[in-house]
Order: C-alpha cells, then structure tokens, then sequence
C-alpha cells in the first residue's frame, strides 16, 4: 500500500515540472505537487501516527501555520531574501538529520560518508544561506577577500586537525563548525549583484542535502525530490552565470567589482526633463523598458505599469526585454512585472528582444546599467566583456531613468550614457516615470 | 543488498535526468516561483525525520534537533508552496 501512495506520488511530481513548463498551467503544477508532498508525508508515518508524541505535532501545526503567514505577508521585492532563507532551512534540516544518524552509530560506513558529506553540505548552505539574506538587505558589505583566500589555502588543514588530535567525542561538531565557518566566508566575499548566482547554487546545494539524506535514511521518494531540487539549482547556476559570460569558479572566488575601473567620461551626457519624455514618447509607435534592480529599489512596478497603460492607450507598442541577471534572482524582475498584472506575452528575453532594437522608437532603461553596457561587446579589457547584454544603444532614442552617473556594480563607466542618441533623466525610477505620466497629461 | 543500492542508483539517475529535461524547457518568466517551489520540495527531509523520530530513543537531545528539523522542513513546504502559489496567480490569464 505504502508502495503505490509512493508511485502515485512520483509521478505527480514528474507532471507537476511537466505543467510548470508553461506560465498559463504553471498554478496547476502547484497544486499537483502538493498534492504528491502530501502523499509522500503521510506514507512516511506508515499508518502508525501514535509512535509519536505532541510536542512532534503540535512542531509541524507552529511552523506550518508560520509558513503561511510569511508567505502571505512577503512582498515580491523581497523574494530573493525569502528564496534565501528557505535554502538556509532546507540545508539546516537535512544537516540535522545527518547529525542525528551519526550519532547514532549504527549507520554501514558507505552510508556514514554519505551522512558526513550531507551534514557538511546541509550546515554549509545554512550558514551561507544567512549571509545571502543579509547581504540582500543591505546589512553586511563586501567582506575582507584576503581572510576568504586564506581560509581557503588552510582549509584542508583545518580538515585533518581531528585526526591528529584524536578528538573522536567531537568529531561531528568540529565538521559542522568548518562547515558553517565555510558558508559565512564563502558567501561573504561575493558581491550582492552576484547574488542570483548564489542563490540559485545554494538552492542546488539544499537539493544535494535533502538528496544525500535520502540515503541515509533510504528513501527513494526523499532521494529523487532532492535530485530534482538539485538540478534545478544547478541548471538555473548555469543560465545566471553564462548570462554574464562568468564561469562558476570565478563568481564564487568574490571580489568581483569591488575595484573601480576607468570611471571617467570623455563627455557630458545630455539630461532630458519628464517633459520632454512624454513628447518623444507620444510620437514613438515602439517602446521598449528594460527593467533593473533599480525597479525593485525603487518599488516602481506600479508606476512602469501606469506608463504601459497610458501607451497602450496611444496605440504604443509597448514590451518589456528582461535580462537574466536583471534583479537580484532569477526571474525576480517577471514576478514584480506579473504582480502589477503586466500580461507575460509582453515580457521577452534577451535572445527574443536583441534583434528588434534596431527598429524600437524608444528604449527606457530602468535602473538597469550593466546588462546593457555595449562594452561587453566592444572593449576587451573591461570586466564584462563578452557578457551577452541588451543591445539597446541600436535603438532610435534610449531614455535613461537613473539618479545619477554612478557606475553599476562592475565598477566601469556606461559609455551608454553619453551615446548620441541617448537622454539621462536624472530621478529615481518611480519618481521618475511619476513624472512623466503627469507630464503627459499636459501634452 | 547490494542490488537495491543499484536500483537506488539508477533510480536517481534516471529522476535527475528527467527533471533535468522538463526543467530546461521552464521559461525565464517562471524562474523565481521555480525556485521557491524547489524550497517547498527541499522540505521533504521532512520524511527523514518522521522516520528517524520513533528510533531515537529518549535521547532528549537529539529529539530536539529532529524537532529543529522537522521545524525547518515544515516551514519550507507550507510557505514555499503558498508562495508559489501566490506567483503563479499572478501569471495567470486574466480572461
């Protein structure tokens, strides 16, 4: 019986990640793979729920309950730092697990490996998860990359200090310490635009860890959720980090942009008002937005979704091309789109959008920078070269909305800005397209 | 013994394989609420503490750890999937 609730369940999970293939039957692979958590949950008690006491039920109904209520107040912007903070619990849990069976001491030696490296991965993520989340808030800047290295270089060291020592009692805290000691250093000298990146690597590792304790404790269903938990994660790493033409190895190894590299500019750029924005605009048949960080800073959703309203009403055509590291998560900048009931045909990728700049009328960038640096296609010597961006200085006109000449997080200049056809308007993102909605009341 | 562990193997393979085939085709647009639903999936480490649970014994410290877990896990199924669920509302057709 245990066995079929199982299989029901597997397979409800395989059409769940069929379903979520396409954003209209996306809600539905929802409820199909609650539909198979439940299933696997219930068979793990097999029929016999007395065996366990109040304090284990009324733990499940607190955190539950708990659950609900974060996930109903969050607000979208702050997804990344939720998507973190999920990671952190899924590694905390399985390392805990872990720890629990290796202290119990009856696990066959393959299984005791597999346990260590699910305790390892589990506390690492967990730590490292917490570090992300501060970072996301603003609470904790670039860490010193000198201590990460030499961290580093010592860490096998580190690793082989129990068994020299004959420190058998504490073995298992001595690895959760380096484990968590690893997180905090690891994560802590990357920089918070790498962040997708390590979002996306940590939710893997949570995966790997949930995985490994499904050896331990030899289920199949907890094995193959954790691998497909893992390859998720793995696949979204890849795709954030070939998006900025970075291998894995170099993000993880930090510091990037913390140098600041020719900042200067050969020209001032030409400043626009919100005026004379709406006057371009309402001559324009094509526009396009290109979303940022800086839309999220800014909570400018709402206002990006008013402007979109007023074109389309002008019979503007209006279409949003959203790079994959644009934000602070993948897909962080579709999600606040959505929530402002933006329709997801008008959202394109970068492959999808690079060709029709050519012929958009407008281009606004919004609180976007590095991803639409023609550097990366120009200059050899510049950190972001190769890194595939936006083409948006072949369109007719580009609108800049940004507060000032400040560099983006590679630290270089945006010759961008002082491009012919390009116009800075000088306001933060909401303020800014505020502004312009106002101005074309008047026009 | 040693052929269920196989079996376990090749199990796991052919699931990573799978999913690494329908994950691919997800688009960019669902990326966020593809990985919250991925933390709602990682809490079924939950499991593995039901399991555990009853076996441990009267070690109070260990039970508590397990709770810790168990804490963890729940926490990451219900609010992973009533957040993904919040976002995918939102891409919903609004007929």
């Amino acid at each position: 019986m245990i066995e079929i609730i199982l299989l029901v369940s597997s397979i409800l999970f395989i059409f769940a990640l069929k379903l979520f293939g396409r954003p209209s039957t996306a809600h539905r692979a929802n409820t199909f793979a609650m539909l198979a958590m439940a299933l696997a949950v219930f068979s793990a008690f097999n029929f016999d729920f007395s065996k366990y006491d109040s304090a284990f039920y009324i733990t499940i109904v607190v955190s539950g309950l708990l659950g609900v209520l974060i996930s109903k107040r969050v607000q979208m912007t702050q997804m990344p730092e939720l998507v973190g903070l999920f990671n952190g619990f899924g590694g905390g849990a399985s390392g805990a697990i872990a720890y629990v069976e290796l202290s119990g001491s009856s696990l066959p030696i393959s299984v005791v490996f597999v346990a260590i490296f699910s305790m390892g991965i589990g506390m690492f993520t967990f730590s490292g998860s917490f570090v992300a989340v501060m970072k996301l808030r603003g609470k904790l800047n670039n860490f010193n990359k000198k201590l990460a290295d030499i961290f580093s270089v010592f860490f096998p060291i580190i690793l082989v200090i129990p068994a020299v020592l004959e420190m058998d009692d504490l073995l298992m805290e001595f690895i959760i310490l380096v484990a968590l000691i690893a997180g905090v250093i690891r994560v802590a000298v990357i920089g918070g635009a790498d962040m997708p990146v390590v979002i996306a690597f940590l939710n893997s590792l949570s995966g790997i860890a949930a995985m490994s304790a499904g050896f331990i404790v030899n289920s199949i269903i907890l094995i193959v959720a954790g691998a497909l938990v893992g390859a998720s994660g793995i696949i979204l790493t890849l795709l954030m980090c070939a998006a900025m033409n970075r291998t894995l190895r170099d993000v993880l190894k930090g510091g990037f942009g913390t140098t600041t590299i020719n900042n200067e500019y050969e020209k001032d750029p030409i400043s626009t008002s919100p005026e004379d924005v709406a006057i371009q605009l309402s001559y324009a048949e094509s526009v396009v937005i290109v979303p940022g960080y800086g839309m999220a800073v800014a909570q400018a959703q709402a206002a990006v979704k008013e402007l979109t309203n007023t074109l389309k009403d002008k019979n503007i055509e209006v279409k949003f091309a959203i790079h994959p590291v644009a934000g602070r998560m993948p897909g962080h900048m579709n999600v606040l789109l959505a929530e402002v009931d933006i329709d997801y045909e008008d959202m394109f990728t970068l492959e999808d959008i690079n060709s029709e700049f050519s012929s958009t009328d407008v281009v606004i960038v919004l609180g976007a920078n590095d991803v639409v640096n023609p550097l990366a296609r120009t200059d050899e010597e510049s950190p972001i070269y190769g890194m595939p961006i936006l083409d948006v200085d072949l369109a007719k006109q580009v609108i800049v909305i940004k507060r000032s000449m400040s560099p983006g997080y590679a630290g270089i200049a945006n010759p961008l800005f002082i491009n012919d056809n390009a116009k800075m308007l000088f306001a933060d993102a909401k303020e800014g397209l505020e502004n312009i909605i106002k101005s074309f009341e008047l026009v | 013994m040693e052929a269920t562990f196989l079996l376990t193997l090749l199990i796991t393979f052919l699931a990573s394989f799978i999913g690494y085939e329908l994950i691919s085709k997800i688009p960019q647009t669902l990326h966020t609420p593809l990985m919250s639903g991925s933390n709602a999936i990682s809490g079924i480490t939950l499991i593995a503490a039901i399991i555990i649970y009853p076996e441990v014994g009267d070690s109070e410290i260990l039970k508590i750890i397990i709770l810790i877990a168990v804490a963890f896990a729940t926490l990451n199924i219900v609010g992973g999937f009533s957040v993904t669920g919040r976002i995918l509302e939102m891409f919903k057709k609004n007929d």
